[in-house]
């Protein structure tokens, strides 16, 4: 089957469900395609979940531009599409005085950055931060914060849904032809193609490979692999801000730190490890046990008891393990590809940047077609910010009495109701996974890692929407739960 | 919002949180003891909790003398307590606990709080996860830890696997080796990172030996395949004297599924939050003789005060602290003339009670560190060796000893060891 | 030429481990009063009978679930109510396998009788009401 549009994303990270958002202002025939079950399943789902304030990025450069911008659009956006925003600052740590110029230089940067109320400051206020924090001097940045990463994501996709842009899941792009009518035409695996006007690579740990399908040769993406721990709860508070240490030359990240999750967990990581294979996300022993080690330095309240998960994500870099650091970012209109929008090298600040990033390119694609704003642009998602354990009684209380299924809790170590969960189910882009409802819902992202909930995630889709085992899938049709029922006649709703 | 409910208060005598064997035990002595002002919340649709989902037999042995399934052992105490017209409120679930015993219960349609006298903590314990233990490799589908995947095959007619390999020799991942390869699926291994087995022997004999399912112990898995989704193997290794896996003796098992039995851990969210001062051995709250925390009138037995092995003693222990609850809520705090710490010495990893007042008889109860045979445990009053028993040793087994009153009092720290 | 074998009773929790004698031809060797040649870790006096069993044909008790139509549960547990040879466990789980039940179910219930010619019942191992 084909689908015609004006304009197709490929991508549903965040930086392709952000530009999604921003092209549902106008009145615009678009859709996004991604090639997982659910959008934020690569980069966006695997990362600190950090909106950097701006100020380590050259003054003048991409990354800095749209860094900056997109950390000040983060309220309104967050506000409207209730996705949970701390903005919890960074104090960026000199260990020593060897490391303090570091300071003093980021500091500089930040305020040619355009960067508000970066200061250097010392013992005394750092502790009056963060209490008992190491180090002689730090570069405090009020405007860094925290956010859930798959939460926006989702929620920039499910208001650009509901604002009129389609989104086709599980269709991966196997081949980009350029058609005798100037459209582009997108095939996929699954036999469907997709032509538009104006195609917006948006692939990420893939943008090089969709740029050589449209005959751009010149990127190449080298993988780098970054490790995590998550911890309980049970040390939430612990943190009172973003604590990293000041970056060191060459590094490939920031080093192992230790990042505040909105929802109450810490997580210790990433560390950065080049490889081949863009999907490889498996945890390692050395690493694991490198990061146990630095964990309980930086944090040493932590015991043994705390680890809940570990995972993995890759940062989607330009330069090679033998360069090291960072390449700007590549956000350009071809003039020798008509209609092709290429976003190459989104890694860190991504996230952060992936709204100024949607910002530009509905100007490049206003190079190409005419963009009118639809006046019947709703910008709000429907929702609660909060989650039902977040609420005071007397709020559990109203909801409660309103719907039933707030007072049944289906997973008990995150307390996620009934209601809840049936949301998560029923979201609106149609993602069925166990993992887009972890994702949505939070059911079985606690200590008890679905030990607990899964078995009455189960009866709940089964009673209520008429599931067989076989319709179980952990993240998509190769990640299949269980093998059927045990007893062939048993099971039916 | 606008217009907030105000949430009801309800005053009851006794609470007892949770309705597994120690939460029904615990409420049926509450009534015993002629309290009669007692009220069970349980956050499942049906009592007994996870008995429900273990069908093997070997309940009850020592208080029916029957080797019951679990659904029949937990019926005999739902008949009890049905018999007792006890009040219960089904799939409600606690939100939170005060030190003052204010419980917040939500059902479908209401918040309260509930003010009770004395509560019962009778919540359970949860298994220990694959994050919990850090297994490196890939996530994909495929890995369960074995009660889950016990609920899901007992409970909810689910299949999980069909290629097993088990790490860790918990009895529910013994009994879950024997489950599956009944119903059809083939059972790679059981993988144990001690020198020695952490289930029963006789699960050992029935449920591998009986069927040629291969024990490794000082073994483990050292990472999980299945990048491409669904689990496609497991490597194992053996290990060192530290537990480090030994490289060279890496090899990779196929399998589609991983149920992991790898430890329980007692569920005390409720009993941090309320205050009480926590064992980190045991993972349990401390506790008197009496089974009270360290917080006034809030009690713990079963589970999630140690984890037990065997459900009988279970309902012993939950007894006891139904009893004590009951006359806390009638008579309130009466505190002990007497304070004895009851410490574990050599050889022993834990002893509960963790204080005892010396006023009354009490039963020790203790794990040891490793296994031994004919070896005797021993208990010191001060220095004077007032019981002696000689047992098996094994980690997996529980060892209960009985203390009388005329040999406690006195002293003012009593030690366990093994010799 | 006698050999000595060892074995772990499953009669109860404990698991002893019980230390039996066989002859030449695999039989147990047992003293005059009928008491087994050795083997004194035995915390029982089931022991001994159990031990016997064991060498000659051992038994076993097994538990499953079978679907239930119309009930308030899935499933119902059963098991057998008394041992069953070792040999015949997968003959009887046959049979278990092919069984679909209809609430009620009450304990007790004897789900299958003498399955595969055991002298054993398969019982219900607790109630299933319908559902509704």
């Amino acid at each position: 089957m084909n689908s015609k549009y004006e304009v197709l994303i490929i991508g549903g990270g965040v930086v392709g469900c952000a530009i999604a958002r921003e092209l549902s202002k106008y009145s615009v025939k678009a859709a996004l395609i991604e090639k997982e079950a659910d959008v934020s399943m690569g980069a966006s789902c695997r990362n600190s979940g950090v909106c950097h304030a701006g100020f380590k990025y050259a003054p003048g450069s991409m990354r800095a531009f749209v860094a900056v911008k997109g950390n000040a659009m983060m309220d309104d956006l967050c506000r409207d599409l209730k996705v949970k925003l701390k903005r919890i600052g960074k104090l960026t740590v000199a260990l020593d005085r060897e490391d303090e110029p570091t300071l003093h230089k980021m500091k500089e940067n930040g305020d040619a950055n355009g960067v508000p109320g970066v200061r250097v400051i010392y013992q005394d206020e750092m502790r009056k931060i963060q209490p008992g924090v190491e180090g002689v001097a730090a570069l405090h940045s009020p405007t860094s914060a925290i956010v859930s990463p798959y939460n926006l994501t989702i929620g920039l996709a499910e208001n650009a849904l509901a604002n009129g842009v389609n989104f086709h899941l599980g269709q991966e792009v196997t081949a980009i032809e350029h058609q005798a009518d100037g459209d582009w035409l997108v095939r996929a695996a699954s036999g469907d193609t997709f032509s538009a006007k104006v195609i917006i690579n948006a692939a990420g740990l893939f943008a090089a490979e969709v740029c050589k399908m449209a005959g751009i040769n010149e990127y190449r993406i080298y993988p780098c692999r970054g490790e995590y721990y998550i911890l309980d709860k049970r040390l939430d508070g612990t943190l009172k801000c973003l604590i990293y240490p000041a970056p060191k030359k060459h590094a490939a990240g920031w080093g192992t730190h230790l990042t505040p999750t909105v929802d109450g967990n810490i997580l210790i990581g990433p560390t950065a490890e080049y490889l081949d294979d863009p999907e490889d996300f498996a945890c390692t022993a050395e690493i694991m046990a490198q990061l146990r080690r630095e964990g309980q330095m930086l944090l040493p309240a932590m015991r043994g008891t705390d680890f809940i998960r570990n995972f993995a994500g890759s940062r989607a870099k330009q330069t090679p393990p033998e360069v090291g650091g960072n390449a700007d970012f590549v956000i350009e209109d071809r003039k020798d590809h008509k209609g092709f929008i290429n976003l190459v090298g989104i890694e860190s600040p991504g996230l952060t940047s992936a709204p100024a990033i949607a910002d530009m390119v509905s100007g490049m694609v206003k190079n190409h077609i005419t963009l009118t704003p639809d006046p019947a642009f709703n910008p709000v998602r429907p929702g609660m910010v909060d989650f039902f354990e977040e609420l005071s009684p007397e709020e559990k209380a109203d909801l409660i009495a309103q719907d039933p299924n707030y007072g049944e809790i289906i997973c008990r170590c995150e307390k996620i109701t009934k209601r809840e969960v049936l949301d998560a189910i029923q979201n609106p882009l149609g993602a069925r996974t166990l993992v887009s409802i972890k994702y949505r819902g939070r059911a079985s992202m606690g200590r008890c890692q679905g030990g607990f909930c899964i078995p009455r995630i189960v009866r709940l889709m089964r009673d209520e929407f008429g599931w067989k085992p076989e319709d179980f899938l952990k993240r998509g049709k190769t990640s299949p739960m269980f093998v059927g029922n045990m007893r062939p006649k048993g099971g039916a709703a | 919002m606008s217009d907030k409910k105000t949430i009801p208060t309800i005053q009851r005598d006794v609470v007892v949180i949770g309705g597994g064997p120690a939460g029904l035990a615990a409420a049926i002595a509450v009534k015993e003891a002629g309290c009669d002002d007692v009220l069970l919340v349980e956050r499942d649709r049906v009592l007994g909790g996870i008995l429900n989902q273990c069908i093997h037999d070997g309940f009850g042995l020592h208080i029916f003398k029957e080797a019951l399934s679990g659904p029949e052992y937990a019926a005999r105490y739902i008949k009890q307590f049905r018999e007792k017209n006890i009040d219960v409120m089904e799939n409600a679930i606690v939100l939170s606990l005060t030190k003052d015993r204010v419980v917040e219960v939500s059902t479908r349609g209401k918040l309260q709080y509930i003010q009770a006298k004395a509560v019962i903590l009778a919540m359970g314990c949860r298994e220990r996860t694959r994050g919990a233990i850090s297994i490196p490799g890939h996530r994909p589908s495929g890995v369960f830890t074995a009660g889950a995947a016990q609920c899901l095959m007992n409970l909810e007619n689910i299949m999980v696997g069909k290629s097993v390999c088990v790490l860790g020799s918990g009895d529910i991942g013994l009994i879950m080796a024997r489950r599956m390869t009944l119903e059809g699926a083939k059972v790679q291994a059981v993988f144990e990172l001690l020198p020695y087995s952490s289930g029963l022997p006789r699960n050992i004999q029935q449920c591998l030996n009986d069927y040629d399912i291969p024990l490794f112990l000082s073994t483990t898995v050292t990472d999980i395949a299945g990048r491409s989704g669904r689990l496609e193997g497991v490597k194992v290794a053996q290990v060192d004297e530290n537990r480090a896996p030994i490289a060279s003796t890496e090899r990779f098992v196929p399998c589609d599924t991983l149920l992991l039995s790898v430890g329980l851990i007692p569920e005390n969210e409720l009993t941090r939050q309320a205050g009480a001062d926590m064992d980190p051995i045991t993972g349990g709250a401390i506790v008197d003789d009496t089974f009270m925390t360290s917080v006034p009138g809030i009690f713990s037995c079963g589970n999630v005060l140690h984890v037990h092995d065997l459900v009988d003693w279970v309902s012993v222990e939950s007894e006891q602290a139904g009893k004590f609850a009951a006359a806390y809520a009638k008579e309130g705090y009466k505190a002990a003339a007497n304070r004895i710490q009851v410490k574990p010495g050599d050889g022993i990893r834990y002893t509960l009670p963790q204080s005892v007042s010396g006023e009354d008889d009490f039963i020790l109860s203790m794990r040891v560190t490793e296994p031994g045979r004919n070896r005797r445990v021993v208990v010191k009053n001060g220095d004077k060796i007032i019981r002696k028993k000689e047992v098996r040793l094994h980690p997996a087994e529980m060892i209960r000893i009985k203390v009388g009153k005329d040999v406690a009092s006195g002293g003012n720290a009593m030690e366990v060891s093994v010799e | 030429m006698s050999v000595k074998k060892e074995l772990t009773c499953v009669r109860c929790p404990n698991g002893c481990t019980i230390t039996v004698e066989l002859d030449e031809n695999g039989k147990i060797l047992v003293d005059a009063e009928g008491k087994l040649a050795i083997g004194k870790e035995v915390a029982c006096k089931m022991g001994d009978e159990w031990a016997k069993q064991e060498i000659e044909n051992p038994m076993r008790t097994i538990a499953s679930s079978i679907p239930v139509e119309n009930g308030d549960s899935l499933m119902v547990s059963v098991r057998t109510d008394r041992p069953i040879p070792l040999a015949k466990i997968f003959a009887v789980m046959d049979e278990i396998r092919k069984k679909t039940l209809k609430a009620p179910i009450v304990i007790n219930d004897v789900i299958i009788a003498n399955p595969a010619g055991c002298d054993t019942d398969i019982i219900a191992t607790r109630d299933v009401a319908k559902a509704g």
